[in-house]
C-alpha cells in the first residue's frame, strides 16, 4: 500500500462569495459556497444504481474507505439500500456538508443522507417523494448544488411529455420546497436574450460564479431519451433530435435567465474556474465531442466557443464527467465509450490541448480529484440503459478505481469490481471526512489525525 | 417598434367622414396641411409626403388562407362600463362573447385619414364581405367605441354610425359616460391615448393614439391586433373565418363537439361532420362523471408501478395523442417497446385495438398497458385498485360515476374507455368540402390529392371512405413489408446519426449494436393468431388528424407523410406475404405532393378544443 506524501492533515473551510487564488477544487468541482476537504479524504460515497439480476437489485449508497492510514483502506465499509431502481445518478452535499442529497432520474425521488453523525456509516435522513408535484411538473432531479442554506436542483424532464423541457428547483437544506425556475424557451424567454439559434428549455448541470452574480446551466435530454436503450435511441432519428443545444447564463441573485448561448450537441457537466480573475467555465458536448469555453468578455457580456476537440467525433467518444484543477491549469475529461481519462492543459482557456490519456476500463463516467490534485477516483456507469453489457477480455465493466496523479501519469492504487461485489453500477462520488465534523477516526485505527472544521 | 401612424392636425378638424367621401372629399379635407403617411414615425412639425394606408387599397399580397394558421390568444378583452346608443350604461361584456367581435377605438372628430377613419372604413368594407356569407355574418359584431366621452355623446355616436352602418348590420357605436369610465377600458386593451394641448396649454380637441383594432373570439379573448400598417378587410375576414374554423365552430358544416370538459354534448353521438354514429356499449353509457373520472385516470402517473408513467405520457395531447418525439414508445424504467404509440383520436370508432389487433373493446384494452411489464408494469390488478382506493383525489368519484361501485377492474376500464370515446375529431376541411358541400373548403391541390387517393393511388382500398362518413380504415390488417424488413432485412454497416442540428456523423452500426440490447422481434398479427399467413400484418390506421401523429407506420420508421406516400409509391417492401393491394403506383412528384396536401386537410376542426380540455386536467403525481 503506497504511503501518500507529507503529513496527513485535514482542513475544511467555507468559501464565501469572494474566491481568492488560494481558494478552492471533486473537491475541485463543488459549490464555492461549500466547505472543502483540502487534505486526505477518509471516505468516498458512491451513489450506485441497482441492477436487475444482481445482488438486491436496488439503488444504494456505497461507502468506500480511501484513507491509506486506515486498516479498511480500499474496502467497501458500508452500503445502504434505498428501495427500487430510481436511476441513481448525481448527488451533492449541502453547504455545511452535513447531508448528501442523492437523486433518481427516473422516479424523481431524492434521498437525503446524514453523513455527519457517523461519516463511516451514512444513514437515510429523509426521502423527498413529491418532487414532481411540488415543483409543478419537473421530472428527473439531476444536480444537487449547494447554495447558502439551500439546495438548487436541476431537472432533466417534465411530467407532461417526458421531453427535455424542464426547470430548476430550489429547496431549503431541510428539504422544504422553495421555488421552481423554468428554463427559458423560444415560447417564453423570460426576458433572456437569445444569442443564437436555440432556446430549447432543456436542463442538466448548474454552477455558480458568485462574484460575477452568475449562474450557468447546461442542457441534456428528456426522460424519453435518457431512459431509452442507447442503441435504440441512436437508431431513432426522432429521438436524436431531442438533445439540448444551449447553455444559459442566469442572474444568480434574481434567478432569472439573462442570455441563452448556442452550444450544440448536449453540453453536460459545467466547471467554473476558481481564479479571481478567471471569469469563465468549461463544458463538454457529449454528442459533438468538444470542449466549450463559456466566458465573460471585458464588457461583461457572456459568450460560448469551442476550444478543443475530444477524440474523434465519428467514434462517438461521448465525453461525460470533467474536473478542473484547483489552479485552473488542467481539465480532466472522461470519454465514456472508449473508457479513457484525458487531461487537457487549459492554462490558455481559449486554446485547450490534450496532454495525457489513459484507458481506465471498458467504459468510464465520473471522476473526482482531491483538492491537491494528487488523488483521482473513477467510476464506470453512465445510465442504466446506456451502459455496456459486456467488456473486452481484461477490461473492467463496472468499477470504482483509485489512482494517484504525479503531474505526469496516473498510477492505480486499488480497484473494486462492483459486479463481483453484487453492488450494481457505480455513479457519482462525493468525499467524506471526519475532520469536517470535529470528529476523530474511532480509536483502534491508525493514522487518525484531524483538525476540526471551523465555520 | 410599432409605427406611429396617427398624426394629429391641430389647425383643422375634419368631422363626419364617411367611407364614400374619404377617398375623395374626406382626403382633401385633410390634405391642405399635409399629405398622408402610413408607415414612418414622424415629428409633429414635419410635413412629409403621406400615402393612404394599405387598408384603403387592394391588398398587395394574398391574405393567408383561412385555417392555415393559428391565432393564439393574446389575453382577455378588457372590461368596463359603456353607454349604448340609447344612453344606457352597460358592461362592455354584454357586447362580447356571443359572436366574433371586431372592436375599434375611435373618436368621431378624428381627423387623420390613416387613423380612426381608416378603422371605420375597414369595418365598412367588412360589412360588404360579410354580406356575401350569411352564415358568417350572423356570427360577427363590430364595435366602434369612442375614447372621447366629452364630445362623443350617445347621440353623436348614433349620428356617426348612421353614416356607415347598413342594413341593420350588427355594428355598435358605443361611448362612455366619462373619462373615469373610459380608463379601465383603455387599460384593459392596453390602448394608450393622450389628449393634445397647444402651447397655451389649451386642449386642442385632438387625441393622439396608436391605431389598434382588436379581433375577439367568442370567449372574449383577443386573437389579433391590427395596426395601421396591416389593417385590411381581407386580412380581418380571413382571421374571422380562421377562428370560425377552429374548435368546430358551427356555420361551416361542423356540428358542436363532444368533449369531456365542455360538460355538454358528452353523449359522444358522433354528430361531428364526417363521422358515423359512435357505438357505445350498452353497459357503459357515456356520462359526464365517467368521462371526467377517466380523464383524471388518464393523466395520473401513479397508475404505473413506480409513479412515473400515465397514459398521457405516451399519448400526449399536444402531440396528437401520440408521441411525436419517439419512433417507438418507451416503457417503465426505459424498457424497450416495439411499436409506435398509436394516436387516440377517434379510437372510439376502432373495431380492433393495438397495432396487432389483439383487443376489441376499450374497456378491456386499458388493462394491457397497465399490467405489461415493459409499459406501466403494475404487478397486479389488485395493486392498481388498492392504490386508487388509497388516493384521496379519487375518494367517492368511482362511487358517484358507477352507481355506488368503487374502484375495480370493471370500473377503471369503463372510466378510461369513456374518456377515450370523447376524443373524436372531424369537421376538417375535407369534411366541409366532401360532406358539407362547401366547394371552397378544399384547395385544388388537395382536391386532386383526394382524386388520386380514391383513384390511381388506390389508398382508399384500405383507408375506406363511405358515402356519409369516413374513418379511413377497413378495420383490417395488412402486410406492407415494414415489419418483414425489420425481422428479415440486413441493415447497412454504417448508420447516419444526426448528433446536433447540422451535424450528421457516419457511425459504425457495430457501435449501435454494442450499445444497446437487441430489440425484441415483432411478428405482427401472427403473434395473436399463430397463423403463419398473418406474419407482419398490422392494423390499417385511421387517417383523421394524420398530420398530427408523426412518425408513421407501426414502428414509427417513416418520419413524414411524404415518406409514407413515397413508400407506397415504391410498392412497399417485397416479401412473400406482401398484401396484393400494395403495388408500385407510378405517381409523379406533383401527384405525391397532392396526396400529402389531401392528408393534411384531414385535421379536425376541434383539435384545439380537445387539447385544451386535456390540459385542464392536473397531472396526478405523488404527494406527501
Amino acid at each position: 500500500m503506497k504511503q501518500l506524501t507529507g503529513p496527513v492533515y485535514f482542513i475544511a473551510f467555507l468559501f464565501l462569495l469572494s474566491i481568492t487564488s488560494t481558494a478552492s477544487a471533486d473537491e475541485t468541482c463543488m459549490s464555492p459556497y461549500m466547505a472543502k476537504i483540502v487534505g486526505q479524504e477518509d471516505f468516498v460515497y458512491v451513489w450506485t444504481l441497482g441492477m436487475e439480476g444482481l445482488g438486491d437489485e436496488q439503488d444504494k449508497l456505497v461507502t468506500v474507505d480511501v484513507n491509506p492510514q486506515s486498516e479498511n483502506y480500499g474496502k467497501v465499509v458500508h452500503t445502504l439500500s434505498v428501495g427500487g431502481r430510481n436511476e441513481a445518478h448525481h448527488s451533492g452535499l449541502t453547504d455545511d456538508r452535513r447531508y448528501l442529497w442523492a437523486s433518481g432520474l427516473d422516479t424523481s425521488r431524492i434521498f437525503i443522507f446524514d453523513i455527519h453523525t457517523d461519516p463511516a456509516e451514512p444513514r437515510l435522513h429523509k426521502t423527498i417523494d413529491d418532487f414532481v408535484s411540488r415543483s409543478g411538473g419537473v421530472v428527473g432531479p439531476h444536480t444537487s448544488y449547494a447554495m447558502p442554506g439551500r439546495m438548487l436542483i436541476t431537472g432533466l424532464s417534465n411530467d407532461k411529455d417526458h421531453g427535455g423541457i424542464t426547470g430548476m428547483v430550489e429547496y431549503t437544506n431541510d428539504g422544504e420546497y422553495i421555488a421552481t425556475y423554468w428554463m427559458p424557451t423560444d415560447g417564453d424567454l423570460q426576458g433572456a436574450a437569445k444569442s443564437g439559434s436555440f432556446a430549447d428549455g432543456y436542463g442538466y448541470d448548474v454552477r455558480a460564479l458568485p462574484r460575477r452574480n452568475v449562474l450557468v446551466t447546461s442542457s441534456f435530454t428528456g426522460w424519453n431519451n435518457y431512459m431509452m436503450d442507447l442503441g435504440q435511441m441512436m437508431a431513432d432519428p426522432e429521438a436524436m433530435q431531442r438533445f439540448g443545444n444551449t447553455v444559459v447564463v442566469w442572474d444568480l441573485h434574481k434567478r432569472q435567465p439573462k442570455k441563452v448561448l448556442d452550444v450544440p450537441g448536449a453540453p453536460l457537466e459545467l466547471r467554473c474556474a476558481w481564479g479571481s480573475r478567471n471569469n469563465y467555465c468549461f463544458t463538454t458536448t457529449a454528442l459533438t465531442s468538444k470542449i466549450w469555453l463559456i466566458y465573460e468578455d471585458d464588457g461583461g457580456d457572456w459568450h460560448a466557443k469551442p476550444v478543443a476537440d475530444i477524440g474523434v467525433a465519428e467514434q462517438i467518444p461521448l465525453p461525460v464527467d470533467i474536473s478542473i484543477s484547483a489552479d485552473d491549469s488542467l481539465l480532466w475529461v472522461d470519454t465514456w465509450n472508449d473508457g479513457m481519462a484525458r487531461v487537457f492543459d487549459i492554462s490558455d482557456p481559449h486554446n485547450a490541448k490534450e496532454i495525457y490519456a489513459e484507458k481506465i476500463g471498458a467504459q468510464i463516467n465520473m471522476l473526482s480529484q482531491s483538492w491537491d490534485g494528487k488523488r483521482v477516483y473513477f467510476t464506470s456507469s453512465l445510465l442504466s440503459n446506456w451502459d455496456k453489457r459486456q467488456a473486452e477480455e481484461g477490461e473492467d465493466l463496472q468499477y470504482f478505481k483509485s489512482y494517484t496523479w504525479d503531474g505526469e501519469k496516473l498510477t492505480l492504487q486499488f480497484s473494486i469490481d462492483f459486479l463481483a461485489a453484487g453492488l450494481g453500477m457505480p455513479h457519482q462520488m462525493r468525499f467524506g471526512s471526519y475532520a469536517l465534523y470535529a470528529k476523530n477516526r474511532p480509536a483502534g485505527e491508525d493514522g487518525a489525525v484531524s483538525v476540526a472544521a471551523n465555520y | 417598434m410599432a409605427p406611429y401612424p396617427w398624426r394629429p392636425i391641430t389647425e383643422r378638424r375634419c368631422n363626419r367622414l364617411t367611407p364614400a367621401v374619404l377617398l375623395a372629399a374626406g382626403v382633401f379635407c385633410l390634405i391642405p396641411a399635409e399629405t398622408l403617411h402610413a408607415q414612418q414615425p414622424q415629428h409633429r412639425h414635419e410635413a412629409p409626403a403621406q400615402i393612404l394606408a394599405p387598408g384603403y387599397r387592394v391588398l398587395e399580397y394574398e391574405a393567408p388562407e383561412p385555417g392555415t394558421y393559428q391565432l393564439p390568444p393574446l389575453g382577455r378583452a378588457g372590461g368596463g362600463l359603456v353607454l349604448d346608443e340609447a344612453g344606457r350604461e352597460r358592461p362592455l361584456n354584454e357586447f362580447l362573447g356571443d359572436k366574433f367581435v371586431v372592436l375599434s377605438f375611435i373618436f368621431t372628430s378624428c381627423n387623420d385619414v390613416n387613423g380612426c377613419p381608416l378603422a371605420t372604413f375597414v369595418l365598412g368594407q367588412l360589412q360588404q364581405r360579410l354580406d356575401a356569407d350569411r352564415r358568417l355574418k350572423d356570427q360577427v359584431r363590430m364595435v366602434s367605441l369612442s375614447f372621447d366621452p366629452d364630445f362623443d355623446t350617445p347621440q353623436v355616436m348614433v349620428e356617426y354610425g348612421r353614416k356607415f352602418s347598413r342594413n341593420n348590420y350588427d355594428w355598435r357605436f358605443l361611448t362612455t359616460a366619462s373619462t373615469e369610465r373610459l380608463q379601465p377600458l383603455l387599460r384593459g386593451f392596453n390602448q394608450s391615448v393622450q389628449k393634445e394641448y397647444n402651447e397655451a396649454g389649451e386642449y386642442t380637441g385632438n387625441i393622439s393614439h396608436i391605431l389598434r383594432v382588436f379581433l375577439l373570439d367568442k370567449a372574449s379573448r383577443v386573437r389579433n391586433i391590427y395596426s395601421v400598417s396591416f389593417l385590411h378587410a381581407d386580412t380581418v375576414i380571413n382571421d374571422i373565418i380562421t377562428l370560425a374554423m377552429e374548435g368546430g365552430d358551427d356555420g361551416f358544416g361542423a356540428a358542436p363537439q363532444a368533449t369531456a370538459g365542455a360538460g355538454e354534448g358528452a353523449a359522444g353521438d358522433g354528430a361531428l361532420s364526417g363521422l358515423p354514429a359512435l357505438e357505445i356499449p350498452e353497459n357503459n353509457p357515456l356520462t359526464q362523471e365517467k368521462i371526467l373520472l377517466g380523464r383524471q385516470l388518464f393523466f395520473d402517473r401513479r397508475l404505473s408501478h413506480n409513479n412515473t408513467l400515465s397514459c398521457a405520457m405516451c399519448h400526449i395531447p399536444e402531440q396528437g395523442f401520440t408521441s411525436q418525439e419517439l419512433s417507438v414508445a418507451i416503457g417503465i424504467e426505459g424498457r424497450t417497446l416495439r411499436r409506435n404509440a398509436p394516436t387516440l383520436y377517434n379510437v372510439g370508432f376502432a373495431r380492433v385495438l393495438f397495432h396487432d389487433a389483439r383487443e376489441n373493446l376499450l374497456e378491456q384494452q386499458v388493462w394491457t398497458p397497465l399490467l405489461a411489464r415493459n409499459e406501466m408494469a403494475n404487478p397486479s390488478v389488485g395493486f392498481v385498485i388498492d392504490r386508487l382506493k388509497s388516493l384521496p383525489e379519487y375518494r367517492g368519484k368511482f362511487e358517484q360515476a358507477f352507481d355506488g361501485k368503487g374502484p375495480g377492474m370493471e370500473t377503471v376500464g369503463m372510466a378510461l374507455a369513456s374518456y377515450q370515446r370523447t376524443l373524436n375529431s372531424a369537421g376538417s376541411a375535407f369534411d366541409r368540402w366532401y360532406y358539407g358541400g362547401d366547394k371552397d373548403a378544399l384547395d385544388e391541390q388537395a382536391r386532386a390529392g383526394f382524386g388520386l387517393f380514391t383513384g390511381k393511388a388506390r389508398c382508399v382500398a384500405c383507408h375506406t371512405v363511405n358515402r356519409d362518413y369516413a374513418l379511413f380504415t377497413d378495420h383490417a390488417l395488412h402486410n406492407t413489408g415494414i415489419g418483414y424488413l425489420v425481422s428479415m432485412g440486413t441493415p447497412d454497416d454504417k448508420v447516419q446519426v444526426t448528433v446536433a442540428p447540422g451535424t450528421t456523423l457516419t457511425v459504425d452500426r457495430a457501435f449501435i449494436t454494442l450499445a444497446g440490447k437487441p430489440a425484441p422481434n415483432d411478428l405482427g398479427h401472427y403473434e395473436i393468431t399463430g397463423d403463419p399467413d398473418d406474419r407482419w400484418k398490422y392494423r390499417t390506421p385511421m387517417l383523421r388528424n394524420v398530420a398530427l401523429s408523426a412518425p408513421y407506420m407501426h414502428n414509427g420508421s417513416l418520419r413524414t407523410l411524404r415518406e409514407v406516400v413515397e413508400f407506397y409509391n415504391r410498392g412497399g417492401i417485397r416479401n412473400e406475404l406482401l398484401d396484393p393491394l400494395v403495388q408500385p403506383l407510378g405517381l409523379s412528384d406533383a401527384e405525391m405532393d397532392s396526396i400529402v396536401a389531401f392528408l393534411n386537410s384531414l385535421t379536425g376542426s376541434n383539435v384545439d378544443e380537445l387539447v385544451a380540455d386535456a390540459l385542464t386536467q392536473p397531472v396526478g403525481n405523488v404527494t406527501r
